[in-house]
């Protein structure tokens, strides 16, 4: 991915759908039709806020048969770093945004007996393409989702409409959990669970799941980290002899791509594994942050994923 | 033509207990019996509360008559290990629908293990993969005869039995090369006609599959 594919788009439409969520439409400035795509994939939002650029992952929330425009849902995080607040504060109707291409990494399993689509929160986006994919497929599947309370419910009067019976809904005021462990042990064989949502819950549901006897290839989940804030440190990129100052609101990915280098990215959200890279040298320790790489390779130190980790340390020197 | 070397030749490893199962499915026929009760017995040390949600179906002929009293002894070794349920049939075929009923009633987190000649072991596995089991739920272990089901893909027949490089087409009667291409949706290797090129010149016939 490099910004030279990118497409340049215009908002058409924004709509507060919860205090925290806004739903933007984006309608290609060349007019025509946007990249087929199918449900659960994401795009890369480039956005020119006041002097940086913030590059985030939003998963597409519209019909992958309607492809005037694209949706996407943004919740306003609480500890930003100016890309969820940029999209909720500066950005309004006509205003001009770049997407990457659609890629998808939370795909539906084609030959799947049974769908059990969990989501938390704003975790709900990308079912809401899958769904369209479902509906009339014939193949069973029935949604979960869990909300704070019924003003966070976001896109609730569409699921309603679309899916009756087939949606489950809980909140969090009323008490109202959803049943992991009967949910997940009394499946028919052939299902696969797919969640979204908060770390905590993604995390529940693998864990149950595996202890109800899943495989591992029965379980998908999708979630993008944030780079978290941390200490500044300094990098050296081998390759391109160049040395890049880190700072503590910036990802090491940002900092190399504003120094001028190139890295391979898909998601910028520690998931695809495309900003892998090797690290040459370093007198301290990685702060991994991924999904991606393994605890055996985390522990060795010898790759790093710089859209979400970072170091904690006097030298690193990347192969870059 | 390519006959060995073929990636679609099914691999087979030794049956070993996967107790990350919650449910645990054996399907054997004939000298099979040995390496599922190897699993029984792996359970009964590392994890014998598995036995009782253990099932096995399973055919003691596997043609080879010499074998059938064993594979009747081990049946009752079966029974003797307090495995949850075990039922016996007298061919595969009512084997093979007894499993679909089974499968069809069967939870997520369900291991199957299948242990027998490779033509059984296809069928089994042409069932599970209706059922949208993978390679992380089934394990297989091949023994007893090699001996091949073949699909002649010029009239689509499939012929049993076959243990010989090239075989007469029970459908067509076209003499068909035995490749190592496998259909996994078929649960036979395919058969080409082996002197299309050169009317009559047939290759030596030689037992093979054994």
């Amino acid at each position: 991915m490099s910004d030279a594919q990118t497409i340049a788009v215009e908002v058409a439409g924004i709509e507060q759908v919860t205090p925290l969520i806004k739903h933007f439409k984006l309608r290609p400035i060349a007019g025509g039709t946007l990249p087929v795509f199918s449900g659960g994939s994401h795009i890369i939002v480039v956005m020119q806020g006041a002097g940086r650029v913030h590059k985030n992952p939003y998963s597409l929330l519209g019909s992958p048969f309607e492809l005037e425009t694209y949706e996407i849902g943004v919740r306003r995080m609480e500890e930003s770093r100016g890309g969820s607040h940029f999209m909720h504060d500066a950005v309004k109707i006509g205003s001009r945004l770049e997407i990457a291409h659609p890629v998808n990494l939370f795909g539906l399993d084609k030959i799947a007996r049974k769908h059990v689509l969990i989501a938390g929160g704003i975790g709900i986006t990308p079912f809401l393409a899958q769904l369209e994919d479902l509906h009339g497929g014939g193949v069973p599947y029935e949604m979960h989702y869990s909300v704070r309370s019924s003003e966070h419910a976001a896109f609730l009067q569409r699921l309603r409409r679309r899916e009756g019976a087939r949606l489950h809904m809980y909140y969090d005021s009323e008490g109202q959990l959803i049943p992991f462990e009967p949910l997940l042990a009394n499946q028919p064989l052939g299902t696969h669970v797919y969640v979204c949502g908060p770390a905590g819950m993604i995390n529940h549901v693998i864990a149950t799941a595996r202890s109800s006897g899943w495989a591992d290839s029965h379980i998908h989940w999708e979630q993008f980290s944030a780079p978290p804030v941390g200490d500044a440190f300094e990098v050296f990129l081998a390759r391109s002899n160049l040395s890049v100052h880190v700072p503590p609101d910036q990802s090491l990915l940002e900092s190399i791509e504003a120094a001028g280098v190139e890295v391979p990215y898909l998601c910028r959200g520690g998931v695809c594994g495309f900003c892998h890279t090797r690290v040459l040298e370093l007198d301290g320790e990685l702060l991994h942050n991924d999904h991606f790489l393994s605890d055996a390779d985390k522990a060795k130190g010898k790759s790093i994923m710089p859209c979400v980790s970072r170091a904690h340390c006097k030298r690193l020197v990347l192969d870059l | 033509m390519l006959v060995t070397g073929i990636k679609s030749k099914p691999i087979y490893a030794p049956l070993q207990a996967d107790t990350r199962g919650r449910f645990h499915l054996m399907v054997g026929m004939g000298v099979g019996a040995a390496p599922l009760l190897r699993v029984v017995v792996e359970m009964k040390s590392v994890a014998p509360q598995s036995l009782q949600r253990t099932r096995v179906l399973f055919v003691p002929d596997d043609g080879d008559r010499a074998g059938l009293g064993a594979a009747a002894s081990q049946l009752d070794q079966f029974r003797a290990a307090a495995v949850g349920a075990v039922r016996a049939f007298d061919a595969a075929p009512a084997l093979l629908e007894q499993f679909r009923a089974v499968l069809s009633e069967s939870l997520m987190g369900t291991r199957l293990y299948v242990a027998g000649p490779e033509s059984f072991i296809g069928l089994v596995m042409k069932i599970a993969l209706e059922f949208n089991l993978n390679k992380d739920e089934i394990r297989a272990e091949e023994c007893g005869t090699l001996a091949r089901r073949i699909y002649c893909i010029h009239c689509r027949a499939t012929t049993e039995n076959v243990r010989t490089n090239i075989v007469q087409c029970i459908g067509c009667a076209r003499w068909l090369l035995v490749r190592d291409h496998y259909s996994r949706r078929l649960a036979a290797y395919m058969g080409v006609m082996a002197d299309a090129e050169a009317p009559g010149e047939l290759p030596p016939l030689k037992e093979v599959f054994l």
